[in-house]
């Protein structure tokens, strides 16, 4: 069982799986580091709104069901981002099997999304462009679907993460030649 | 030229595939051209509706379509700083070397070329238009063109007449200009395999019909010429505003068999349409060039035009019958041009067009402007600033403003996403002959 990991300032990468080119198990992890500072910013965000619902109810001599109200507000938002936050998100490629999608959210909640080997047609990176940024996303083209399956939820991954993820999915579903094709990328 | 000296150019313009005209050709055969020598070149556009994203052209030719929806006549809405991003993380992740800005009408272009000087990069700008310096448009056009001139590395016209133009209108000194004239494609514009009876003379009018273009000449040419020569017919293509008036002016005059309309006709069948007629006639009113004529001639047809700007400059005197922008003496080329028509050889005329003109032969002069661009020294803000001054004296304080202000946009986006956080793209090399993608193995990867 290898394991490779290398990070940068906002993600770290995290491969488990064996040498050779058939791999039982091929685990791909992808851990977003930026958690904490969004955390700390949506804190900062709430603790504002709350100061303010305070001097509105002080001010004005606003009942104190306003004052309640607005800390259930607080309190909702609070637990919503950090329910919606990703901490984690994995492929894992099963031989011969198919592959798994997961999220992991702070809260503990796990979202799995199981694909048939055979009904991936090919995995493909894509370079995408908006109008003050570009970035790379991994994707898989399903047979029979229109739309493109994306493999991480998280936007402008590094591309020197989504490649070797991209040539165990090329070399699972059957695309290896492609993959042999290509020179050595250095995962630096 | 030693693998050294191979650019890497951003060409930008709010002007490309899949429109048609006269610079998006231009920007498509040159980069093509380009690209055959070795450089890499990547273009950025504004998107064309759902045509959004990153796509592959022919030859490897990268084209980022940026979502930017199109303000006023296909160009951007003018944001000063809201491109500064996304031409910041073009300009990294592609590493370009030089940045090719095309069109004075283009907003895209001078914001891009605008980031591009406040980054340290190298900029060149190719104008393709004549303007005037009365009208209110043309004045603000002007200003804005002056902005970004001032700090410009080179420029490049496409005729001698356009230099002169730029240079009073832009105020930049003449030794910063070259002239690299337009090319056409020789291969797809062929003459008709056999020649055409001259028992009916076939006159062919391929052109936007709008004011410019000369439309309201062709209403007063057209009847005389069918009246001074029973044996001449007209072909015209196109569409625009003033086609009315021409369909008015045939109503009247009862030309319904002697005038046929087209309606606007797909660049791809402009060929078909040209040899289908013996002259060509352009009533333009300003042209920098016309590679509507380069076309014709290509095709064999004789010349008739009017002349203005750069025109004279396009064609051998053999080839083209030139006259005034007024009614009589366009009749009267008319009927020169029927004249020497047996003297006519299309063959011959597309054979000394070929040695004439050539996208290869453009890409050529155009490597050497980017070279003597790269080996300009580099300038500090302050000399830069300086330049900005001089462009008067209330907008040259203004336009330094700008300058800081963007400089200062810059930095503040350095520190928010520095240059070592945008990955440079992998390498994709095209060979033609295995028509595959290949790998450049030092990037890595398809």
């Amino acid at each position: 069982m290898t394991k490779n990991q290398f990070a940068n300032a906002r993600y770290k990468y995290i491969h488990n799986g064996s040498e050779g080119h058939y791999n039982d198990i091929d685990e791909h992890h992808i851990v977003i580091r930026k958690g904490s500072g969004y955390v700390f910013f949506v804190c900062l965000l709430i603790c504002m709104l709350l100061v303010h619902t305070i001097y509105l109810c002080l001010q004005r001599g606003m009942p104190g069901y306003y004052f309640g109200c607005g800390m259930l507000l607080s309190a909702i938002l609070v637990r919503s981002s950090f329910q919606k936050l990703v901490v984690k998100e994995s492929v894992v490629i099963f031989a011969a099997f198919g592959v798994q999608l997961e999220t992991h959210y702070r809260s503990g909640r796990i979202d799995r999304l199981f694909i048939p080997i055979h009904k991936i047609l090919k995995p493909i990176l894509n370079e995408h462009v908006t109008p003050v940024t570009c970035y790379w996303s991994l994707a898989l083209i399903l047979h029979g679907e229109e739309e493109m399956m994306l493999a991480f939820k998280e936007k402008q991954l590094p591309l020197k993460m989504l490649i070797p993820i991209w040539k165990a999915l090329c070399a699972a579903t059957g695309n290896g030649e492609v993959t042999n094709a290509i020179a050595k990328m250095t995962t630096d | 030229m030693s693998d050294s000296r191979k650019h890497r150019i951003l060409m930008v313009s709010d002007f490309f595939y899949p429109n048609f005209g006269g610079v998006e050709n231009h920007i498509y055969y040159l980069s093509q051209c380009l690209l055959k020598l070795g450089h890499k070149v990547v273009v950025m556009t504004h998107a064309y509706g759902k045509r959004s994203g990153v796509r592959y052209m022919t030859g490897g030719l990268k084209v980022y379509y940026v979502p930017l929806r199109p303000f006023f006549m296909q160009n951007i809405f003018p944001t000063f700083y809201g491109t500064l991003p996304i031409v910041r993380t073009i300009l990294i992740r592609e590493n370009i070397s030089l940045v090719h800005g095309h069109q004075a009408f283009s907003t895209l272009c001078h914001e891009a070329l605008m980031h591009a000087r406040t980054m340290g990069y190298k900029v060149v700008f190719t104008d393709h238009s004549l303007y005037g310096f009365a009208d209110v448009g043309s004045i603000h056009m002007n200003k804005v063109l002056q902005f970004t001139l001032a700090d410009v590395t080179q420029a490049i016209c496409v005729s001698h007449t356009s230099k002169e133009n730029t240079v009073l209108r832009a105020g930049l000194p003449p030794e910063k200009v070259y002239v690299i004239p337009n090319a056409v494609d020789t291969a797809m514009f062929k003459p008709a395999p056999e020649r055409l009876s001259r028992e009916e003379i076939i006159i062919v009018v391929i052109s936007r019909l709008v004011y410019r273009k000369g439309a309201d000449l062709l209403v007063e040419v057209i009847p005389e010429v069918c009246q001074m020569h029973s044996n001449v017919r007209f072909i015209i293509g196109g569409d625009g505003p003033k086609r009315v008036r021409l369909e008015e002016m045939r109503e009247k005059h009862s030309l319904q068999d002697r005038v046929e309309m087209l309606g606007a006709v797909p660049h791809a069948h402009v060929r078909s349409v040209l040899i289908s007629g013996h002259i060509f006639l352009n009533s333009s009113l300003t042209e920098a060039f016309c590679i509507a004529i380069l076309e014709a001639a290509s095709c064999g047809l004789l010349t008739v035009s009017t002349r203005v700007g750069g025109v004279p400059e396009v064609l051998p005197d053999d080839m083209i019958v030139l006259a005034e922008p007024d009614p009589g003496d366009m009749v009267r080329a008319i009927g020169t041009a029927i004249s020497i028509l047996p003297r006519i050889d299309p063959q011959t005329m597309h054979l000394r067009m070929k040695k004439l003109y050539s996208w290869h032969d453009v890409a050529k002069r155009t490597e050497i402007v980017y070279d003597h661009a790269l080996s300009c020294c580099n300038q500090s803000l302050t000399d830069r600033l300086s330049r900005y001054l001089s462009c008067g004296a209330w907008a040259g304080k203004l336009f330094c403003l700008v300058m800081i202000i963007d400089f200062l946009l810059w930095h503040l986006l350095q520190m928010w996403q520095p240059a070592e956080e945008i990955e440079e793209v992998p390498e994709l090399v095209f060979h033609n002959r295995e028509e595959s993608w290949n790998v450049n193995e030092d990037h890595g990867l398809i």
